[in-house]
């Protein structure tokens, strides 16, 4: 057992969704393992709590348990399609609660930087993360403000265009510009958009 | 709300991929965007930079609770043989209390017995080589996800520029592929490693480094030959290492670039 374990360990998330798909739970245990931080640091942004956002984690890895067979590999990587299952039940959770929670100011939070980590696997993740955030960083604040009302927190256009008071043709143009921006970093530094 | 079009289409995507649609208008956007698949790709592409919102925030750990209760639902499901097997010993248990009730039909019970066993032995058997088949399943799953990568081993020539400190140090390091098959690591002005300390090469596909070849910088151009297929992996790098090389890297790449 142990040497599967150690077997599973060595296997790429492609192929660890492919026996997660024919019901095998200890390739599920390594894909949890790999990327539930990732998973739950989303929940917890979008959430707010530690409660909700295990609910939401919990959710979501059932989820990715139940329905490894509608991953596509050309539409991305597994831990984008893990974050994006995070996502999409996330905003549905937001949506559905009749007192909301989310303040502009949560938002406008800056977000401390983490400590890299020496293990190599996490310095690439880390490394990816800060490309993000660095790719974040070039935004103007009234763009990035948008984007992350609209995608942590789950707000339509048309709530960001009242709770902004801006046009909503305003609201979506600096999304578009927001966008732009982040895929612009990418591609002046020659770098693809990680998926 | 206007009826969906080219036009609203081109207004919405950026709404639609932050999920920032009300579901009325999503649900309509889906529909067109089912009508019209050729717009798949440009919405994949910039649903990528959108989802990239997903790997900002600071990291929190998740408890280790979270993860048994997600491990026994998951553990729960995926053996439908121990179900199996449950059931046989409750329809045992069944038989026997039958049994307490009817003691005075012991002769028949003895003949009852005797062919549940057969029964039984029959049932375990058949669950024997029902596991057997999803072993072998299993076996067959891992077989074909090797082939299919080893179909998928077609490289298209290109070159990457790889990136670090020691890059920032002046040193030049490219990946470039001389032919479909064959993927080499061009570098020049490396610095020198200790004595005791070699390069090595990492294939990374999701969070698993593949060892791919080791090489000593000698003050010339080296070019050394990528051991691992580098198609569908996330990105190549380069660490010092121990002389011979290592399982896993033991400390942060000097060189890397995104694949």
């Amino acid at each position: 057992m142990a040497d599967r374990g150690r077997q599973y360990l060595g296997l790429a998330d492609e192929d660890l969704i492919s026996l997660v798909e024919a019901a095998d739970a200890e390739a599920f245990a390594t894909l949890y393992d790999r990327h539930s931080r990732a998973a739950f640091s989303l929940a917890y942004r979008m959430m707010g709590d530690r409660q909700a956002s295990e609910d939401l984690a919990q959710d979501a890895f059932l989820k990715v348990w139940r329905g490894a067979g509608s991953y596509r590999a050309e539409r991305g990587s597994v831990r984008t399609w893990i974050l994006s299952i995070v996502h999409n039940r996330g905003i549905d959770q937001l949506r559905s609660h009749a007192s909301r929670r989310r303040t502009q100011e949560r938002v406008e939070a800056s977000a401390p930087r983490s400590q890299p980590s020496e293990a190599f696997a996490e310095t690439w993740r880390n490394s990816q993360r800060d490309q993000v955030r660095e790719a974040l960083d070039t935004l103007p604040a009234e763009q990035l403000k948008i984007l992350q009302l609209a995608y942590f927190s789950g707000y339509t256009h048309l709530e960001i265009s009242e709770l902004l008071s801006l046009p909503l043709g305003t609201v979506k143009g600096r999304m578009r510009l927001g966008l732009k921006k982040i895929r612009d970093y990418f591609e002046s530094r020659d770098a693809a958009v990680p998926r | 709300m206007s009826e969906m079009n080219n036009e609203r289409f081109e207004d919405l995507k950026e709404a639609y991929v932050l999920g920032a649609l009300p579901e009325e208008e999503r649900q309509s956007f889906e529909d067109y965007l089912a009508g019209h698949p050729e717009r798949q790709a440009e919405i994949d592409e910039l649903g990528a930079v959108a989802g990239l919102l997903a790997f900002s925030p600071p990291e929190q750990e998740p408890s280790p609770e979270l993860r048994s209760r997600v491990m026994e639902v998951v553990e729960a499901e995926a053996e439908p043989s121990h179900v199996r097997r449950r059931s046989v010993a409750e329809r045992i248990g069944d038989y026997l209390s039958v049994r307490s009730l009817a003691l005075g039909a012991a002769a028949l019970l003895v003949i009852g017995l005797l062919s549940w066993n057969v029964l039984l032995q029959g049932q375990v058997q058949d669950l024997q080589g029902r596991v057997q088949d999803a072993q072998s399943q299993v076996q067959n799953l891992q077989g074909q996800v090797a082939d299919a990568r080893d179909q998928q081993q077609v490289q298209k020539s290109q070159t990457i520029k790889l990136e670090g400190s020691w890059a920032d140090q002046g040193a030049n390091a490219e990946v470039a592929s001389i032919d479909k098959n064959q993927v080499i690591l061009v570098a020049n002005n490396m610095p020198s490693v200790p004595e005791d300390r070699t390069c090595q090469i990492w294939v990374i596909k999701g969070d698993v480094p593949k060892p791919s070849g080791l090489f000593r910088p000698d003050g010339n151009m080296t070019a050394t030959p990528i051991t691992n297929s580098i198609e569908k992996a996330d990105v190549i790098a380069v660490t010092v290492e121990p002389t011979g090389g290592s399982e896993q890297p033991t400390s942060d790449p000097v060189l890397s670039a995104a694949l």
